[in-house]
């Protein structure tokens, strides 16, 4: 009955989103402040809703329900508790119910935070957030129901993909889903200001902080992510260039390019047409990502099952949502008045620099990822673009905007002195290139466009703190006096500073990694000692073990240094005897930032077992650098010139905006 | 009592659905409230905004001509903000009716809910948590099987469970898990001729009727713990009858006919193994034979014939069963030998239309769609 109360309550959203989408819409036309409050009490009542409804779904899986075909399929009763938590969205219909779930809300968010906002924007926010919710609740409910009934019910489930029967993966959608969908509400704003044919002060104060915590969120998505595929993948490798990933990889950037232009927008009023655009392209994108993930266009852990009739529907969603916004923003963005005025050596030319090249850079990507498909639609030719491809494009993009970034900060606002800044900085690039040297000589060895690579992301790393520097202007002050102003100055200088730190430890990750690292492949035999980054590894052998849903041969291996053991580890194949499914669990040691990374290959006929060897070193700061970046956005959030805002249009202050984030 | 809860389930469904309803309506009913104007807000960000730009200037972080400028600029544009929010209110809400609003949100809930979950839900079926299920699993074998399961996972040495639930296994074509159990069970309880014989078979089942090496090794050591059992030394002879080594398999089947009954059910079919791995029936026997088979003179005299006279023989039999399900068509294993004789013979039209009229007499067999699917025949009306 419970099941039923909960299917019965994704329905009755449907209905509620249905009023939602349209009456405040007339409300805002007219002017009428009753059916303009509609739309906070509506999207409350749809959080309430979908909320339950997901609540229920999670039970039946907790209990093993499997009278329920989506908790049969995904899920077996001796399956660990935490597994069955995360097989809730371990499936395409659970995932989706996620997406709606994390959606509505965002827009229980905006309507209870977003008191502070003029009615009718706050009123047509929610309607378009409503609309999206209609378009994804008929997706659920008529392609992809996750509350469909078995009877008989069977008596054992078929167990969740064994592949994703791990902790990284408990905690990689939520946060990632957290940032895609959240750039729903970006743009939602910008369809509202668009509808609305006007762009007020409030508008860039909300978009802002919005942007920054939705783009935080999906830092650590993506990190989460990427940490997931290197180590329960077993291939090695952090980053693939999957269209997959490519799917969230694009919204990251076009996200990044719009952080920094609601920047502009928020000071200075300029690039409101930017700002827009980049809102619209930016969910667009995340859409977009959805389509190829869950249309079954692409195959992968992601694409848990191939549906034609899903693929069609994701692609009216996609067609409707993007065409729309795009033909709305032709037709209203020229009525929207053009802000204040910069020269092209500011600092807002420099951020309309960084707008264009992370959008060029995504336009690479998105060409990357879609060419193959269209390619193979239209010829039946089967082609994979790869790194390569991407390195070349992407990463020669990346070159110019890299050795940018510490500029962005030190120019000045209006009018800039390049020159000037050319000064301030010189000292921090020879640090940086200092550094980069040290760093190459200590390691040594590599190409040498791995110096150039070192000193790139200690440029990053150092030349973040150029701004703080001067600012504080330790220089001609003193210590104390400088420390002092160092502490007067607004957090989100601090959360710049940071996030730029961050992007500088991640470029370095990278490159140490790539020009560094080794990779041995040997076939093993017990007692067999390997070399690899300076430590010996000797394979013990392998054991058989039982965890409570598998089977699997464990590898053990000795690790030393200069004959002296330091650590071991265990390497192992498991089999999920559900599935009859074999996965590698690799064994990774950390050493410092750097990691040995040991997977088992196949059982050779002699005794032997194939070993995969890497050597990663300062691999660690590639998502290091991310969660660093993560910081960044949570310092500037915690700015209190940001929580200031609009204030509120009664007397008691409403701390608002941001805690929604937070 | 079914009843009484779809009952109960329809009551919160339509306590939920009015719910839903009254909260909806309820921003009409406050519609009195006066709304301010709207463009409050924005005055007071531009004014927070010049005071950032003093905060700027005092840094150094903008030149004192350009913080001028925009000073202006800002300013110009509070003002804007705070000529038009004077005296623009919006339309005194009072006035308003709500009837066709009110009447939207009232009826979409329940209309929009009803139609959608009729078509989507199930409303008669309980919730089956798996534990209730399983503290009273009834005749349920599947639900049995599962607690069975549980059970074996917390107590993984009690060969008494393996040995229950095997043959389970074996019999709903779980074949992996029947192994699995098979093997536990002996490595548990020691082997016996039972669960030697049943690893065996399991084997054989999941290798497409093959029996391998592993296969054979458990039969024989069946064989050894209990000579006697026809069953287990059938399967060692047909694997050596598959491995090619014909003295050795019919050593194996007439060991059987020698120690088995003349009326034995079995009979028949270790008589057939033993002339096709070239020995001769002691006994003439003619017993329970499905209609075509050949007999045994039949066969022994098929022996001795040329290649040409042999065809000659074969098709005429085929012929003869042909016109015997003619008359009597109601004979399944009838029609799937007809088929594949006709088959063997290179004879597809035959085949085919014998196969159509096997079909029309069985539509639902199931060897006879597998023997289509197999020999690449399409039938029409029938599901590949």
């Amino acid at each position: 009955m419970i099941i039923e109360i909960g299917h019965y309550a994704l329905v009755l959203a449907l209905a509620t989103a249905l009023i939602v989408s349209v009456l405040p819409v007339i409300g805002a036309r007219r002017g009428d402040v009753a059916m303009m409050a509609l739309a906070p009490t509506g999207s409350l009542v749809l959080f309430v809703l979908v909320a339950f409804s997901f609540g229920v779904l999670t039970w039946a899986y907790v209990v093993s329900d499997f009278s329920v075909a989506n908790v049969w399929e995904n899920s077996h009763s001796l399956m660990p508790l935490i597994y069955k938590f995360s097989g809730v969205w371990g499936n395409h219909e659970g995932s989706m119910l996620l997406w709606l779930l994390i959606l509505v809300f965002f827009s229980a968010l905006v309507a209870v935070f977003g008191r502070n906002l003029p009615d009718t924007l706050r009123a047509n926010v929610l309607a378009v957030q409503a609309w999206i919710s209609i378009a994804f609740l008929f997706f659920i409910l008529l392609t992809s129901n996750p509350f469909l009934r078995l009877d008989p019910a069977p008596a054992e489930g078929q167990d969740l993909n064994p592949v994703l029967q791990d902790l990284g993966l408990a905690i990689h959608p939520p946060l990632l889903y957290l940032g895609y969908v959240g750039f729903s509400v970006c743009f939602s704003f910008a369809v509202a200001a668009l509808m609305e044919g006007r762009i007020d002060a409030a508008w860039a104060r909300w978009v802002r902080p919005w942007t920054l915590a939705v783009w935080t969120f999906l830092t650590a998505g993506i990190a989460m992510g990427s940490y997931w595929a290197y180590y329960e993948l077993g291939w090695g490798g952090w980053w693939f260039w999957d269209p997959v990933e490519n799917a969230s990889f694009m919204p990251w950037l076009a996200g990044t390019a719009l952080l920094h232009s609601a920047l502009v927008m928020e000071k200075r009023e300029a690039l409101k047409i930017w700002t827009v655009l980049l809102a619209i392209m930016t969910f667009s994108l995340s859409l977009l990502g959805t389509f190829l993930v869950r249309s079954g266009v692409l195959t992968s852990v992601h694409s848990f099952a191939t549906d034609p009739t899903r693929g069609i529907f994701i692609l009216c969603i996609l067609g409707i949502f993007i065409g729309g916004a795009f033909a709305l923003f032709a037709w209203r963005a020229p009525m929207l008045k053009a802000g204040g005025i910069f020269a092209p050596i500011s600092r807002e030319g420099a951020l309309v620099l960084n707008n264009l090249i992370l959008t060029v850079a995504t336009a690479t990507v998105l060409t990357g990822t879609l060419y193959p498909l269209v390619l193979e639609t239209l010829t039946g030719e089967k082609i994979s673009v790869g790194a390569p491809f991407f390195n070349m494009t992407f990463g020669l993009l990346m070159l110019p905007l890299l050795v940018a970034v510490p500029f962005g900060p030190v120019l000045a606002w209006k009018r800039g002195d390049l020159l000037g800044a050319l000064q301030r900085l010189y000292v921090f690039a020879g640090l940086a290139l200092v550094a980069g040297l040290a760093f190459f000589y200590i390691q040594n060895g590599g190409p040498v466009l791995a110096i150039f690579g070192l000193v790139l992301g200690f440029w990053g790393m150092i030349g973040a703190f150029a701004d703080l520097w001067y600012r504080a202007n330790f220089a001609k002050v003193g210590l104390s006096v400088g420390l002092k102003r160092l502490a007067g100055l607004p957090r989100s200088v601090f959360g710049t500073a940071i996030a730029h730190f961050g992007l500088g430890v991640t470029v370095l990750g990278i490159f140490a990694a790539t020009t560094f690292g080794t990779e041995t492949v040997v076939e093993m035999k017990q007692g067999a000692s390997v070399d690899a980054g300076g430590y010996s590894l000797t394979y013990d052998g392998l054991r058989d073990a039982v965890g409570p849903n598998y089977t699997e041969q464990r590898g053990h291996f000795t690790v030393s240094r200069g004959g002296v053991q330091v650590a071991d580890v265990w390497s192992s194949k498991r089999l999920y005897t559900a599935r009859r499914m074999p996965t590698t669990e690799a064994g990774i040691l950390t050493f410092g930032l750097s990691q040995l990374y040991v997977s088992l290959g196949d059982a050779m006929e002699s005794g032997g077992m194939v070993v995969r060897i890497w050597w990663k070193p300062f691999i660690l700061c590639i998502w290091g650098g991310a969660l660093v970046m993560m910081v960044g956005g949570f310092v500037s959030l915690s700015d209190r010139r940001l929580r200031v805002g609009a204030p509120s249009r009664k007397a008691k202050p409403v701390k608002a905006t941001l805690e929604a984030a937070e | 009592m079914q009843y009484w809860a779809t009952m109960v389930l329809w009551i919160i469904l339509a306590a939920l659905t009015a719910a839903v309803a009254a909260i909806l309506i309820l921003p009409f009913a406050r519609a009195a409230k006066t709304a301010s104007a709207d463009r409050a807000g924005e005055v007071a960000v531009y004014r927070d905004q010049l005071a950032e730009l003093d905060r700027d200037r005092a840094q150094g972080l903008i030149e004192p001509q350009e913080a001028e400028y925009a000073r202006a600029e800002i300013g110009r544009r509070l003002l804007a903000a705070a000529a038009a929010g004077e005296g623009k209110a919006y339309v005194a809400p009072k006035a308003r009716k709500y009837a066709l609003a009110t009447t939207v949100v009232t009826l979409v809930p329940p209309l929009v809910g009803l139609c959608l979950y009729l078509a989507l839900g199930n409303p008669g079926l309980p919730d089956q948590p798996l534990e209730a299920r399983l503290a009273n699993p009834g005749n349920n074998v599947a639900l049995l099987v599962a607690k069975a399961e549980r059970h074996l996972a917390e107590n993984p040495n009690d060969g008494a469970g393996w040995d229950l639930l095997a043959p389970i296994y074996f019999r709903s074509m779980r074949l992996g898990d029947a192994e699995m159990a098979y093997r536990n069970a002996i490595r548990i309880l020691g082997p016996s001729p039972v669960r030697l014989a049943g690893l065996g078979e399991t084997l054989v089942a999941s290798n497409d009727g093959i029996v391998t090496e592993d296969a054979r090794s458990a039969f024989e050591q069946a064989v050894k713990l209990d000579p006697d059992n026809p069953r287990s030394r059938f399967y060692v002879g047909l694997g050596f009858e598959q491995a090619g080594r014909a003295a050795e398999a019919r050593a194996q089947f007439e060991t059987i006919a020698k120690g088995s009954p003349a009326d034995a059910p079995w009979m028949q079919l270790i008589n057939q193994h033993i002339v096709k791995n070239g020995g001769t029936i002691a006994t003439g026997q003619d017993t329970a034979r499905a209609p075509g088979n050949p007999s045994p003179a039949d066969v022994a005299a098929a022996a001795n014939m040329s290649q040409g006279d042999r065809q000659a023989m074969i098709r005429g039999m085929v012929d003869s069963l042909a016109e015997r399900l003619k008359q009597d068509p109601n004979n399944l294993e009838g029609w799937v030998r007809l088929v594949r004789s006709y088959s063997v013979l290179g004879d597809k039209s035959s085949a085919e239309d014998a196969l159509k009229s096997g079909l029309k007499q069985f539509p639902s067999s199931g060897e006879l769609v597998a023997l289509a699917n197999e020999m690449g025949i399409t039938v029409e009306g029938v599901a590949q």
